[in-house]
């Protein structure tokens, strides 16, 4: 079998499954076991892909998935996360679309703190989303600015995804976490600048409302209160990183655990709390690394069958030019993501990526970053965008899903734009990393 | 919505998951604050961690399928007729049973054929090999059954 009617039946099995409605994982991993049959060498082949799939899942480099999304869980469930969005309240008065600003500030916070994109979402959909429609905000103006956010989220440490990524594409975890915070503070800065400029110009959009002033110290107080504990540990797991006392998976660990003390010391965590995160936690964990262990294997049989070498010789041998093959990468990244989850366009992608990436000599943190930015843009964009769903679950049913959509159009242009800038300006995304880490 | 014995064994399967990443985080946690204060610490922490991922992914991977929460892409389902999108649930829950009894059967190869073959993991810790994977068989068990009760009885109303 030529290498490409290898692949077409490969992909064509996945899609088939996929759009059957299996679980992604199931999905992967049907094909993988006909995949073994037929390219590992039949039976040890399916005993392969037992062994493959546990082994990819006992893996000390994964374990910070788990941990950083307890650190966000923990936070929403003891409702720490609610003290700092009114803390941020106080503070921001007189600002035009003064409740989209605190979702995005807010958000930028949490995404510090939470590994978890969907549950920043959820958060602050379900708080602030009611609260800016009973106000008189323009829907588009509300929703626009909380799925936004959630996606920057993945940007900003910690982040599960990133961890994930780097893991599978063998990029420094640490080198990863640490370039996506400047591109993720720029965005954030870019969607503050926008929602302020157009309630500016259009104070229809976000209508201003008399609130009860606070003053002096008592104004400041809940910021020193409740957001300056979570920035410090925020600080707590980038220090450890970056400084070398412990490695991504410690400092996540340490994450969550200062989580926990800071959310006792606030006496605001209960038994239920707990485990209530502590499930949350083994839900969202247990999605991506059962897809993990559903895809391992799907890149070896790949890699057997001819499929892996035969495409990147096709691009190596085609002419385009760097800059080109890295354009159609992330092309294809970007037209996945309105269609297939954040994991399973890692696993399908990265077996052909990582190798172009070295024939190319692309630096990986740049191009990490560059791909974490489409990845965060494929859980803006319609049809499928994970955020997209979120925002439809918590949203009133008023709310169309055509406006949701045109909510979110004008930061998937931004995220477009910060795709180009580090395209062009590498810094952006290398410049932290060599000055923390010298990476 | 009322859970039966099935039910409550799903959840305690996402229950336990839970309790394993937070015996984990504190694990990990005190291992790092111990090498850094020069406290006593028990050796072989980074080992059990990977050991625990593994575990909590494989008892999570059951209460997923029965909570509904495993990612699926509803691309042909938002536009079928209730009555077709059941049938279709069904079929993928088919699908679902084959792939998990194949890999319930092979994972008790793969245990049978370690055990045979005596190997054993020597890191931190020194143990059967065919031990790592006795979580293997028993999450794709689970899954079969789920799926089969899935066949069987239809989508359920997720409650987790």
């Amino acid at each position: 079998m030529t290498w490409w009617v290898t692949l077409t039946a490969l992909f064509g099995a996945l899609t088939m499954l996929l759009g059957l409605g299996l679980p992604v994982a199931f999905a992967f991993l049907g094909v993988n076991l006909v995949g073994a049959l037929l390219f590992l060498g039949g039976e040890p082949g399916l005993m392969q892909v037992v062994r493959n799939g546990v082994a990819s899942v006992t893996n000390f480099s994964l374990t910070p998935i788990p941990f950083f999304v307890l650190m966000g869980e923990i936070l929403f469930h003891t409702g720490v996360a609610m003290k700092a969005i009114d803390a941020f309240d106080n503070v921001i008065s007189r600002v035009p679309g003064r409740l989209s600003v605190i979702a995005i500030v807010a958000g930028t916070v949490f995404s510090a703190i939470s590994g978890s994109t969907i549950a920043t979402t959820a958060l602050l959909g379900g708080l602030l989303l009611p609260q800016m429609l009973k106000r008189g905000y323009d829907p588009k103006m509300a929703m626009g600015p909380i799925m936004a956010i959630g996606g920057v989220d993945m940007l900003i440490p910690p982040s599960a995804i990133t961890v994930l990524l780097g893991s599978l594409a063998g990029i420094s975890i640490t080198g990863l976490l640490v370039a996506g915070v400047v591109p993720g503070i720029l965005l954030s800065a870019l969607f503050v600048g926008w929602i302020v400029v157009r309630c500016w110009l259009n104070p229809a959009l976000a209508p201003a409302f008399e609130q009860q002033a606070v003053v002096g110290w008592e104004r400041w107080r809940p910021l020193l209160l409740y957001v300056t504990p979570l920035v410090a540990i925020f600080v707590i797991v980038i220090v450890a990183m970056s400084a070398g006392w412990a490695t991504p998976t410690e400092s996540a660990a340490l994450g969550a655990l200062a989580t926990v003390a800071v959310c006792v010391a606030y006496r605001s965590l209960s038994w239920k709390a707990l485990l209530d995160s502590l499930r949350g936690t083994a839900a969202i964990s247990g999605m991506i690394l059962f897809i993990v262990i559903g895809a391992t294997t799907f890149s070896q049989i790949l890699s057997f069958s001819g499929g892996t070498n035969g495409l990147v010789t096709l691009v190596q041998g085609s002419g385009l030019s760097p800059l080109g093959v890295l354009l159609v990468m992330m092309a294809i990244l970007l037209v996945l993501g309105c269609f297939v989850d954040q994991v399973s366009t890692m696993l399908i992608t990265l077996p052909f990526y990582m190798p172009l990436v070295q024939h190319f000599g692309f630096d990986p943190l740049w191009f990490g970053v560059m791909y974490l930015i489409c990845m965060q843009l494929g859980l803006l964009t319609p049809p499928f965008g994970m955020l997209l769903f979120t925002m439809r679950s918590v949203a009133p049913p008023s709310i169309t899903t055509k406006q949701i959509y045109a909510a979110v159009t004008p930061y998937v242009l931004f995220g477009l734009l910060m795709l180009g800038a580090v395209m062009a300006v590498p810094g952006l995304a290398t410049w932290l990393p060599k000055l923390l880490l010298g990476k | 919505m009322k859970v039966g014995a099935w039910g409550r064994l799903m959840q305690v399967c996402g229950i336990a998951a839970g309790l394993v990443i937070g015996v984990m985080t504190v694990l990990v946690g005190y291992d790092v604050l111990a090498r850094n204060l020069r406290l006593p610490s028990p050796g072989g922490i980074a080992e059990a961690s990977e050991y625990g991922l593994a575990l909590a992914t494989l008892l999570a991977a059951p209460w997923l399928l029965w909570s509904e929460q495993h990612v699926r892409l509803d691309l042909l389902q938002m536009s079928l007729s209730p009555a077709a999108w059941r049938r279709l649930y069904r079929a993928a829950a088919l699908v679902c049973l084959a792939i998990s009894a194949v890999l319930a059967w092979y994972s008790v190869a793969v245990i049978v054929d370690l055990r045979q073959s005596g190997a054993v993991v020597m890191k931190a810790f020194t143990f059967p090999e065919w031990w790592v994977y006795v979580p293997a068989p028993l999450c794709f068990g689970l899954l079969g059954l789920e799926a089969a009760r899935q066949v069987l009885r239809g989508p359920r109303v997720a409650s987790s």
